[in-house]
């Protein structure tokens, strides 16, 4: 063989040639530092003193500078329980809505990807108007009936497009999907208002069972939609085989599909659980005292002495090590799909 | 709802139904219904509220506040008024690049229009909404060359629109060789999968301050190499497009994971006999990926794009953090435009910006969904 | 939090001591919440006082705290939808007449006339007559003195042979001279002058400390932002024109992302050594002594405001000279307009608040703000209170212990002394949705001209036209009303 050849070719069907494996993991090594060297400098930053963030860039430990515990002291002994709450409350509200939006999101998706749904259009158009105008009333805005109807026509209009692909008057699964995951594009910015004087009016601010509830319904649109093509990819022939025995919809969905969608539900699960981690803006207005969450509180760290850097790369890193230890124990279940290939076969 | 045919037939009914055997006919619903109630509860009233906001004027007043309808005041006042700087940008004399643009989207049109009238399946609504594409599309473009023009100057609108195509563009072509390279089989995939997670896992506003650091041409760990390089004079931050950039950077940092980890699990999911097959007939890496990985991944693919395009419509923590918005109003976003107007309390125009954002957004979407996502659906299927 | 455990060892010692002072059950069982930004600046002598409060009052002191950008909306949506989550706050005085002018914030007029523990005449007056007030009645507690000044390092000004600027013509020529100096010994070039110009931030501020000079020369009533008569922009002027020329004239003499640098990025690299003159509030005084960020210390002056020897006529919009009549206030002739940006950290109180707790709330701002617990404050750096008090103005021992020196001491103490002497300083302005017309639109706009998107014209434009507009729609009436009341004009 010349050596471009021995160079080139896989030694077995399992492996790489010798000049894919030098590509490869160079690139993956490459990669590795992109990522790793922004967080060794936030590492580092927090073992820093002031002068030395604003003198110019030290770059190792004890070499180039001597590394420095106050901003560990401060936030863990100075400030004690004012980052503990927030961090438990952190933990709590992302672990509960994660949990709540992967069983309720999942649910959805099993069922838009087995089973036709067709809603009438005119029936939804209604339901919507009638709670456009319930709701209304409810807030006493004192908004003139025709208000709510051209908003009502502005939403007929969204769903125009998807509607009227046949003749019939009803909406299909992918409408669903469609409108499930538009909820995602209002800016959140716009949508805090009403959700606070939402919550206010139930006397549920600063409670996490308000973060909660708007987390889980804020993050089931992803749920939705990734599990759905996850769900698609998974053959039916085992289902139909269980329901066949008798087994009843729920049994087949918690005994057999879940197990089977594994990967998919860990890489969402810990996508879903990171968005409500690290969510800002819904937290800065649902909470104050009680219910406040981690990223508020580095944010807060942007004080008017400058971003206290040394502080904030603290709970950079607190925030970010509970996640790491999660993903290091969930990640071999995102393996490679085994049983879809025995079933095929 | 009407739950049309379930996937197969069951043996006859039992003459009584049992309490198990009634909700098993219900599943449908009921697997569905608590998400449809709870998406329809948190939705329709800020919806409705944020619709009434952008149509009415906030002022403090003795007791509260008053809400005074104005109508389209506030839009009228961006698009055509004295903030139109600000949404649209400054129009400036259109130049080579500028054409290239629109001729570039017209052509798109073009072919498309004439893929969807030779494909015969006209319908009235299916024109309609391609009409509002194409009518979307032409704009955009028209403003984009308008904005590059001599003298001209990107609005939110334009920058948004930036940060959507170029950034979810980068991202996924890095995401996906990320994830190709990392289904090879190599060893420590579990430590390359998990590290390369990482950087989603940082707070947003975490990573904007990071990068704010990172780039500080001053006393950040890549100064000595600006110097060293001769732009020690110079600031990223003070020029318009490399402002622009580092926000871009920052957030494909951040956003990479997100497609990265999606398109591993679909990529391990793929048919493992088939590649193996296609392995001992001799077929290269690249006809293994066109034939077998391309097509089983591509509905994800698609999908994992269009979740992360909505998202990126909204991006507000990096340029709010690196520029707040500058130099100039060159890195603001929509998000950006409609947060600033809403911390000034001027909440209809930041309602305003808002809907203007959720127009794009959801046109840009729907068009994606429609034109690129569902083909690749019904090709697979 | 250290206050529990604070709190558990207070307990126990009352109880086994047996006897409490009178005064300490007033307000037992009583919790106040107060809002304010997370510290350790503001909020940090406020937790660090709670404890001692809570002993001699029986009152709890809660101390929520929010990002800085935040605490205005936070505020304004608890106490406008009703929520009234938050009895009193600690926050910008500029922003009380959005607060005041709904109703939401207590008067404390009569709280504050029958407290002598508090020695109110010791107050600057102008925190006092105007800073406190809105429409004629107090409503906040000054704790902080806020305006703005220049810095300079003494050793490079001596080493130029040059004197502390008192124009801008000085400024500039000073910055000239020192730009690209090695300042701090590294072997870097360093800067002549650092302004933090970034947008969105603290730009507008400093924008109108230069123009103020130019503008304002009759004294605080004659307002520096809008004409009182008809409420006409004062910026299509030869004033604001060459305010906004010199503006951007300092950029080339500062650090080449200036226009990425907010007020804290300058000042970290002011008392690092980088740059030669700064504007700032009096951070810089306290932080020069501060061993952990300073390379400076015993190095840093500070002079007021650099002014003008021409003012604009009001008529005509033109340069006139300085005199007696055009300038009554002006310092060895150029007249000085030190401007009281931000106005300085105070406490209000929700109006809607249960009165036992509005009293708690009052006496423990009341406490704060006194001398015994204030002069101490004021002279350390990390409580972010600068000083206020005119007696805190003549305590220049503390100071030179701390690391200043006498003559930086006295610097410091003498800037602030003759800016809060001056009759001639402007008040921020402080009239409904006063965000949007620096914030939106003034600061935009300057941002804009710096980054060379528009000429001084096409900024005079955007900016007259921007705020005509939203005195249009919210009434020009009613803001000119609300404006001349806060100046205090007829």
């Amino acid at each position: 063989m010349s050596v471009l050849k021995r160079l080139t070719e896989p030694k077995s069907l399992d492996t790489m040639s010798p000049l894919g494996a030098v590509l490869v993991y160079g690139g993956l090594i490459l990669w590795s530092l992109v990522v790793l060297f922004p967080l060794y400098w936030i590492a580092i930053t927090s073992l820093k003193l002031p002068i030395h963030v604003s003198a110019g860039p030290v770059y190792l430990p004890f070499v180039d500078f001597l590394p420095d515990l106050h901003a560990w002291r401060y936030i863990f002994v100075d400030l004690g329980n004012d980052t503990l709450r927030p961090y438990l409350n952190s933990i709590v509200v992302a672990l509960v809505s994660t949990m709540l939006a992967m069983l309720i999101g999942s649910m959805a998706a099993y069922a838009l990807s087995r089973l036709e749904f067709a809603p009438r259009l005119a029936s939804i158009l209604l339901f919507i108007l009638l709670g456009a105008v319930m709701i209304v009333a409810v807030a006493g805005f004192g908004v003139p009936w025709w208000i709510a109807a051209v908003v009502a026509l502005a939403l007929f209009l969204l769903l125009a497009r998807a509607a009227g692909r046949t003749m019939r008057a009803s909406l299909g699964n992918g409408d669903i999907l469609f409108w499930i995951i538009s909820q995602r594009i209002l800016p959140p910015v716009v949508a805090a208002l009403p959700i606070y004087v939402m919550f206010q009016t139930l006397g549920m601010l600063d409670t996490r069972t308000a973060l909660i509830a708007t987390y889980t319904t804020v993050n089931l649109p992803i749920v939705v939609w990734l599990m759905y093509d996850f769900f698609v990819t998974i053959p039916k022939d085992l289902e139909e085989s269980a329901s066949l025995d008798g087994a009843s919809r729920f049994a087949i969905f918690f005994g057999i599909v879940l197990p089977l969608a594994r990967p998919g539900l860990v890489a969402t699960g810990l996508l879903v659980l990171i968005l409500a981690w690290n969510e800002y803006l819904l937290a800065l207005f649902l909470s104050s005292a009680n219910a406040q969450t981690m990223p508020v509180l580095v944010a807060a760290q942007n004080a008017t002495r400058g971003p206290q850097w040394w502080y904030m790369s603290v709970l950079i890193l607190l925030m970010i090590l509970p996640v790491i230890f999660l993903t290091l124990l969930l990640q071999r279940f995102i393996a490679k799909g085994m049983l879809l290939g025995a079933v095929k076969g | 709802m009407a739950v049309t045919s379930a996937a197969h037939v069951t043996a006859a009914p039992p003459e009584r139904e049992s309490l198990s055997d009634w909700l098993d006919r219900q599943a449908g619903r009921l697997f569905i219904l608590p998400a449809v109630i709870l998406i329809l509860g948190f939705s329709i009233f800020p919806l409705i509220a944020s619709a009434y906001l952008a149509l009415s004027r906030f002022k403090l007043a003795p007791g509260g506040y008053t809400l005074t309808f104005i109508g389209w005041f506030n839009f009228k006042k961006m698009l055509t008024g004295s903030q139109q700087f600000h949404l649209l940008g400054t129009f400036g004399a259109i130049t080579l690049l500028g054409w290239v643009i629109m001729l570039a989207t017209v052509a798109l049109v073009v072919w498309g229009v004439v893929r969807y009238v030779r494909s015969g399946r006209v319908t009235v609504v299916g024109s309609i909404g391609r009409l509002i594409t194409i009518a979307t599309a032409l704009a955009l473009s028209v403003l984009f060359a308008v904005n590059l023009g001599e003298g001209g100057q990107l609005g939110t609108i334009a920058t948004t629109m930036f940060y959507v195509a170029g950034g979810v563009a980068v991202q996924f072509a890095l995401g996906l060789g990320l994830a190709l390279l990392c289904a090879k089989p190599i060893r420590g995939r579990s430590f390359f999968r998990v590290l390369f997670f990482v950087p989603l896992m940082v707070t947003p506003v975490g990573i904007a301050y990071t990068f704010r650091m990172l780039a500080d041409t001053a006393v950040g760990p890549f100064a000595p190499l600006w110097h060293w390089l001769g732009y020690a004079q110079t600031s990223w931050s003070a020029d318009a497009w490399t402002a622009r950039f580092v926000v871009l950077i920052g957030d494909s940092w951040q956003w990479i994971p997100f497609i990265f980890i999606v398109l591993l699990a679909a990529i391990e999911s793929q048919p493992r006999d088939e590649v193996e097959a296609a392995q001992l007939d001799g077929a290269s890496g690249w006809q293994i990926f066109r034939d077998i990985t391309w097509p089983s991944i591509a509905p994800v693919a698609a999908t994992v794009v269009l979740i992360r395009a909505i998202e990126a419509f909204k991006i507000i923590d990096l340029p709010n953090v690196l520029t707040n918005g500058g130099p100039g109003i060159a890195t603001e976003s929509l998000t950006l435009h409609a947060f600033i107007e809403w911390r000034a309390l001027n909440l209809g125009g930041s309602a305003a910006v808002a809907y203007i954002l959720l127009f794009l957004s959801t046109i840009a979407c729907v068009s994606f969904f429609n034109f690129v996502v569902k083909p690749m659906r019904e090709a697979r299927a | 939090m250290k206050i529990r455990s604070w709190l558990a060892g207070l307990a126990m010692a009352g109880v086994a001591a047996g006897a409490m002072p009178a005064v300490a059950a007033e307000f037992d069982g009583v919790t106040v919440n107060i809002l304010t930004q997370t510290g350790p600046a503001i909020s940090g002598p406020m937790q660090a006082r709670a404890p001692e409060f809570e002993k001699l009052s029986g009152a709890k002191i809660n101390v929520i705290t929010v990002p800085f950008s935040d605490i205005y909306q936070k505020l304004l949506t608890d106490w406008s939808t009703g929520t009234n989550s938050i009895d009193a706050a600690v926050f910008a005085p500029q922003w009380m007449v959005d607060y005041a002018g709904s109703g939401f914030l207590e008067d404390l007029t009569p709280r504050m006339e029958g407290d002598q523990a508090l020695e109110q005449d010791d107050i600057a007056p102008f925190f006092r007559e105007f800073s406190q007030k809105y429409a004629g009645k107090t409503y906040m507690m000054t704790f902080d003195g806020d305006f703005h000044m220049i810095f300079y390092r003494t050793d490079i000004l001596e080493e130029l042979g040059k004197q502390p600027p008192k124009t801008w013509e000085d400024y500039l020529d000073i910055a000239a001279a020192a730009h690209g100096k090695d300042m701090n010994g590294d072997g870097q070039p360093d800067f002549g002058s650092c302004i933090g110009k970034k947008r969105n931030a603290q730009g507008y501020w400093f924008l109108t400390s230069v123009a103020g000079g130019y503008i304002q020369a009759k004294g605080t009533s004659e307002g520096a932002f809008f004409n009182t008569e008809d409420m006409t922009p004062l910026i299509d002027n030869a004033g604001f024109r060459k305010a906004l020329e010199v503006y951007k004239k300092t950029s080339e003499y500062g650090p080449p992302d200036e226009l990425n640098l907010d007020v804290a990025d300058t000042r970290v690299m002011f008392v690092a050594g980088r740059c030669a003159l700064s504007m700032d509030w009096g951070d810089i005084g306290s932080m020069s002594v501060d061993p952990s960020m300073s390379k400076v210390t015993g190095k840093v002056g500070a002079t007021i405001l650099p002014g003008s020897k021409e003012v604009i006529d009001r008529a005509t919009g033109e340069f006139v000279a300085c005199d007696a009549d055009t300038c009554p206030h002006a310092i060895d002739g150029p007249n000085h307009a030190p401007f009281a940006a931000f106005g300085g950290w105070g406490g209000g109180i929700n109006a809607n608040a249960d009165p036992k707790v509005k009293d708690a709330a009052y006496a423990f701002f009341s406490y704060l703000s006194q001398p015994a617990q204030s002069n101490q404050d004021v002279t350390k750096g990390e409580t972010g209170f600068n000083p206020y008090r005119m007696s805190q103005l003549e305590d220049v021992a503390t100071w030179e212990k701390m690391g200043m020196g006498k003559e930086n001491a006295e610097s410091y103490l003498g800037a602030i002394k003759t800016s809060l002497n001056s009759p001639n300083m402007i008040l921020d302005l402080r009239i409904p949705q006063n965000q949007r017309y620096q914030q939106v639109v003034l600061d935009t706009a300057v941002a804009r001209y710096l980054a060379g998107e528009l000429d001084v014209d096409a900024t005079v434009e955007a900016v007259v036209e921007g705020w005509n507009e939203i005195n249009e729609e919210l009434g020009v009436d009613e803001q000119l009303e609300a404006y001349k009341a806060t100046i205090g004009a007829e």
